[in-house]
């Protein structure tokens, strides 16, 4: 969220007080859930439906957090999203930037076809392979697993697409200078390639990353044991009856815990991530 | 995406120079080409392409987990259209659609041109606008069912002070809905927003400040220079839009259970019912080609639309 350009509308006073206005009130309406889901979560019981809503916490208390741990098995469901998380980014990351190479610098007969047909994946709804997965997997006792959370997830369209992007902006005569000297393709890739477009790299691994950590359908689907549940899964557990007499501030709690990874995540490649963006073809 | 078909002029130059190097040369790099695709072939095939495949042939058998399948034709679809369960599904999905198509691309283009101004502040309300992206379905869930709750929520307790009268929305099937689509719009507006921002960061300075020059108001600027420029986002944006309103699913899983009165239940909701709690797995098969269905004639209908403007 870096390169800022000439202000175009605000040059008038009236023009710029009226930006500044918008933008207070864009603040309020889009950090207002956010940190009331903050300010709840350290509010004693006494607080939460204080009237009118308290911004503030009186008396701040770290209490309905160590509820949430003692009361659901929130490690084991934190540990299987990480490790479903990261597991699924590595694996993606190295798939797509393998696939993307080809497609962006070689010249080979099939290529057009398989172009069209990763990119008609972006429009595919995957609610519709969720049925077939499921039997097959289950064909294969591989149900309830960390196989079924990353594998299947790892063939991302998405990637390929912005990485081919990436990799196409790279000069040609980088590649002819290192096969010259006997980098061979792979070496290529591995020692020039992939370093030079690490912004590239860094925006699949957030999108891939947030997009494995938030993801609910398939492992509502494909997990039925706490051993292999991950967060999304468990947490909505804690809404659905029991969870309904269940204090607010826990829930505001589970959802901070829930959201620390990838805010962070995101706020420590933020820089990458915006540059990624905007070096790809989606822009206009 | 339609930069990926025109290709830099020097590049293919360098291509064909390279096709005329002979054939061994040509073959080897094919080879090459196909090694470095292979693992991604692979899952493309057994994980996306096989499971699209099995989903339409699912969807004209009878299949119930245990027995073996059986081909009925078209008796699946004729029996998910003769459920009225999954014509207000579809209904219900439309309705969600219409709600948040409009508002996630005007307002994502409205984000992206206020925070695309060299004003102080503009990288911070970016990162606030951007930071629900990274909250996960149920955790939005979790919070927006308590922000609409009709008695304790912030949204009727600030409605009331400028004189509105509480509303039930989550529990009122009229407001359940809305409630969803305003929570959608909140939680991935920024996604369209960040499209938007990189395609108005490609547009040239020189470009406004001529029309400036020219005498070419504020408006007239948007209308006759921005608003061409950002066609392909804008295509971009509006599929991906109506394709992720169809897919919605976890918002209504967790905030309302599908309910009040199934007023947000939606297709995604009665594939799930149909194939994993009532194990019909043909009639839920026949939903999500139905589902494609839906979301390619929408897609063709807005590329359609998006070449007549």
């Amino acid at each position: 969220m870096q390169d800022q350009r000439s202000n175009r509308a605000g040059k008038s006073l009236g023009g710029r007080t009226l930006a500044y206005v918008l933008m207070i009130v864009v603040t309020a309406l889009w950090g207002a859930p956010i940190l009331w889901m903050l300010v709840t979560s350290i509010k004693p019981e006494s607080e939460i439906y204080a009237y009118p809503p308290a911004w503030i916490p009186d008396a701040p208390t770290l209490e309905a957090y160590g509820a949430l741990f003692q009361r659901f098995p929130m490690l084991t469901w934190f540990r299987n999203s990480a490790v479903v998380g990261i597991l699924t980014t590595v694996l993606t990351l190295a798939v797509d930037a393998l696939a993307a190479y080809p497609l962006a610098r070689m010249q080979f007969p099939g290529r057009r076809v398989i172009m069209g047909v990763i990119f008609a994946t972006f429009l595919l709804p995957y609610e519709l392979l969720f049925v077939p997965l499921f039997l097959g997997l289950n064909s294969y006792g591989l149900v309830d697993s960390i196989f079924s959370l990353t594998v299947p997830a790892s063939a991302n369209a998405f990637g390929v697409f912005l990485l081919t992007q990436f990799f196409q902006a790279v000069p040609r005569e980088l590649e002819d200078a290192a096969i010259m000297d006997g980098c061979g393709r792979f070496g290529f890739f591995w020692r020039i390639l992939l370093p030079l477009t690490k912004p590239g790299l860094a925006t699949v691994a957030i999108f891939t990353f947030v997009a494995s950590w938030n993801n609910f359908f398939w492992p509502l689907i494909a997990t039925n044991s706490d051993e292999t549940r991950t967060l999304p899964v468990g947490l909505a557990t804690l809404v659905g009856g029991a969870g309904m007499s269940m204090k607010q501030s826990v829930l505001m709690a589970s959802a901070v815990v829930a959201t620390l990874p990838t805010a962070l995540f995101f706020l420590a490649l933020q820089r990458h991530f915006v540059r990624g963006i905007a070096a790809t073809g989606i822009k206009g | 995406m339609t930069s990926l078909a025109s290709q830099p002029a020097g590049r293919s130059r360098a291509r064909r120079a390279s096709a005329q190097e002979g054939g061994a040369v040509r073959s080897g790099m094919t080879l090459a080409a196909y090694l470095f695709l292979s693992p991604y072939l692979a899952l493309f095939i057994a994980f996306m392409l096989l499971p699209t495949l099995a989903a339409m042939g699912i969807s004209f058998m009878r299949w119930d987990i245990l027995g073996a399948p059986e081909f009925i034709g078209l008796d699946n679809y004729r029996q998910i259209f003769a459920d009225p369960l999954f014509l207000t599904a579809i209904r219900n999905t439309f309705y969600f659609v219409f709600l948040t198509a409009i508002p996630m691309v005007v307002l994502g283009l409205a984000l992206a041109m206020l925070l695309d101004q060299k004003l102080k502040g503009t990288t911070f309300v970016r990162t606030v606008v951007f930071l629900p992206y990274v909250v996960m379905v149920s955790t939005v869930g979790i919070l927006w069912g308590w922000l609409f709750d009709k008695g304790t929520g912030l949204v009727n307790y600030y409605l009331t002070t400028i004189g509105i009268e509480p509303i039930a929305w989550l529990k009122d099937p009229h407001w359940s809905m809305p409630a969803l689509a305003i929570t959608a719009i909140w939680w991935t507006v920024n996604t369209n927003m960040i499209i938007f921002l990189a395609a108005l960061q490609d547009i040239s300075e020189e470009l406004h400040d001529a029309a400036t020059l020219d005498g070419a108001g504020p408006w007239q600027r948007f209308v006759y220079i921005t608003l061409p420029l950002l066609r392909p986002a804008m295509a971009l944006v509006t599929a991906l839009t109506i394709i992720n309103g169809w897919r919605v699913f976890g918002q209504a899983y967790v905030m309302t259970q599908g309910g009040p009165e199934a007023s947000t239940f939606v297709i995604v909701q009665y594939i799930y019912l149909t194939a994993f709690q009532n194990f019909e797995m043909g009639p839920a098969a026949a939903a999500g080609v139905v589902l494609l269905l839906i979301t390619l004639v929408f897609s063709l209908a807005q590329m359609k639309l998006m070449k007549a403007i």
